[in-house]
């Protein structure tokens, strides 16, 4: 009984805010020391498109299973945060698994399977792939990296604002969640009904808490506009000059090319080695 | 005071709202991400959709920059953060979110008027989920070959996407997406704008459901099909040329060219972008 409290006690500790908000964190801001971190943003981008594609149009399960075992090999490469992972990998097999035991009932059998595994390959390289990418690369490096491809210049503002804001929203909503807390009355959570009436009463504070959210949001964003207008950020978004020195910090390197060389190399040689298997 | 200027959001006003947007909607949809779902037997219970937002801001803002707020919000927050960028899929969401939300905004005329305030909230997403359905239908079929020919396949995915289309309408759209903006539109009302430097919207700040509306749907769904379809060929073209190449060592040949070929269209552009900056 008591190692039951414990671990119960132990997940609430784990999906409190500030857990959740270290993770994420830790995932935005965390590895900028890896070895994915410090190849050009884009070729990294590139590269992405190759192995979040090609796999959807591939049947061919010898080649899933090598881009398969490369993208799990830079996914360690780039120190990705454990919470990311593990609701990646509840993701996946909760999506197959669901469609597997309804599919089952429809009068499928065992040769359901197979393709449902091919799906699940393909998902999970795509997701793979993008997790090494988007979540290795420093979000400054990676906005500049998109831009350099001509995503619009909202895009890649969106990210590099995204990132500096995140911090303070969660701050603030946490703020706000618990001065709700402090002065509201909880209902009793004894029994089954208890439980429920206490659920839908947290559910109930936390879209509340939405309300004076908006309103500071609201006010923070006027500022920031302001203060980006300021500095003609709408002229300069679409001037060439200061684009280009935006982007003159991007390099590419020895390390790129070596990168791109070995993945190719694993590519060619891993789907022959499979097929003659 | 005169008419024009109320009439239209200025520039900046409207780069405002698409921030204000984005960051709250990219909050939210970061917190559904995290927050695990729990399932009730077949029925799921999960906090989905925190739509109220976008749908909220759009009946009082501008609705084309909220509707990209909360779609670029929704992509930055909690799929580029969270590393968990899906590629043409997150396409499709971009797309099915904008149009839910700017239908849902175009609809309300009058913020005060709580009966459309409803049935906008409920239209939105009921639009928004309707045509991600479809999508996730179509996605099934072309991921998996010789669809039909999988026993008892095809009508599963048509049984769990539509259930669970049903089963998000009716309890996510109702408690996440209608209450919540029952609730926050008339508190909101009047007292946000003045935060933005604008007027609250009223009769003559918004002409309602117009021809120009009807048509800029049209377009959005035309788009959409578009996309799907090309996606389609695109599949049938490659699968054709397969047969063609015949042969397994053929097809890695290909891929070998092709990669050399990239690496050297990657040398040039470098080339390119090296001399433009010299």
């Amino acid at each position: 009984m008591k190692w039951k409290q414990k671990l119960s006690e132990n997940i609430l500790d784990k999906l409190s805010i500030d857990f959740l908000k270290n993770q994420v964190l830790k995932n935005a801001y965390g590895n900028t020391d890896t070895l994915i971190a410090k190849l050009d943003p884009r070729i990294l981008i590139a590269w992405y498109l190759f192995f979040g594609i090609v796999p959807w149009f591939v049947n061919d399960v010898a080649f899933l299973l090598t881009c398969f075992l490369l993208v799990m090999i830079t996914t360690w490469l780039a120190h990705v945060a454990g919470l990311v992972m593990f609701i990646f990998v509840l993701g996946v097999f909760s999506q197959t698994g669901y469609l597997l035991i309804v599919s089952l009932f429809f009068g499928g059998n065992a040769s359901t399977i197979l393709p449902l595994l091919i799906l699940t390959l393909k998902v999970t390289t795509c997701s793979l792939a993008s997790i090494t990418v988007f979540s290795g690369l420093d979000p400054d490096r990676l906005s500049n990296g998109l831009m350099w491809y001509g995503c619009p210049e909202r895009l890649s503002f969106s990210i590099a604002y995204a990132y500096r804001i995140l911090p303070m929203l969660m701050e603030e909503f946490q703020n706000v969640l618990l001065s709700y807390r402090l002065r509201g009355n909880p209902p009793d959570h004894s029994g089954w009904m208890g439980k429920i009436r206490y659920l839908i009463y947290q559910v109930r504070i936390i879209m509340q808490a939405f309300y004076p959210l908006i309103l500071n949001t609201a006010k923070r964003s006027r500022t920031t506009v302001e203060a980006l207008e300021m500095r003609g950020y709408r002229y300069a978004a679409s001037n060439r000059s200061v684009k280009k020195m935006k982007l003159s910090a991007l390099k590419v390197t020895h390390l790129d090319s070596v990168f791109l060389a070995l993945s190719l190399l694993w590519m060619v040689g891993g789907s022959l080695l499979m097929t003659w298997i | 005071m005169n008419l024009a200027q109320n009439k239209a959001a200025s520039q900046s006003q409207k780069l405002m709202v698409f921030v204000l947007s984005m960051a709250l909607y990219g909050l939210a949809t970061l917190f559904t991400e995290l927050i695990p779902s729990f399932q009730v037997g077949i029925v799921e219970f999960s906090v989905e959709y925190f739509l109220f937002i976008p749908l909220t801001l759009a009946m009082l803002f501008d609705p084309m920059s909220v509707a990209l707020g909360a779609a670029t919000g929704e992509l930055v927050f909690s799929e580029i953060m969270l590393g968990q960028f899906g590629g043409l899929g997150e396409l499709e969401k971009f797309i099915t979110v904008t149009i839910g939300v700017y239908v849902a905004g175009r609809m309300v005329k009058d913020p005060k008027n709580l009966k459309m305030v409803g049935l906008a909230a409920i239209t939105g997403t009921a639009l928004q989920l309707m045509m991600g359905t479809v999508v996730d239908i179509l996605k099934v079929q072309l991921a998996v070959e010789d669809f039909e020919a999988v026993a008892g396949l095809p009508a599963s995915v048509f049984v769990t996407e539509g259930f669970a289309f049903l089963n998000d309408l009716l309890f996510s759209g109702i408690l996440f997406c209608l209450l919540p903006t029952l609730f926050l539109v008339p508190k909101l009302n009047g007292k946000i704008e003045p935060l933005l430097g604008m007027r609250p919207r009223s009769e003559q700040t918004l002409s309602g459901l117009d021809l120009k509306l009807v048509l800029g749907c049209v377009a959005g769904f035309a788009a959409a099909c578009l996309a799907e379809l090309l996606a389609t060929s695109g599949t049938a073209l490659i699968e054709w040329e397969a047969d063609w190449a015949g042969s397994q060592t053929v097809l890695w040949i290909g891929i070998v060219v092709a990669s050399i070929v990239a690496v050297l269209i990657f040398q040039i552009m470098r080339r390119q972008a090296g001399k433009e900056r010299a």
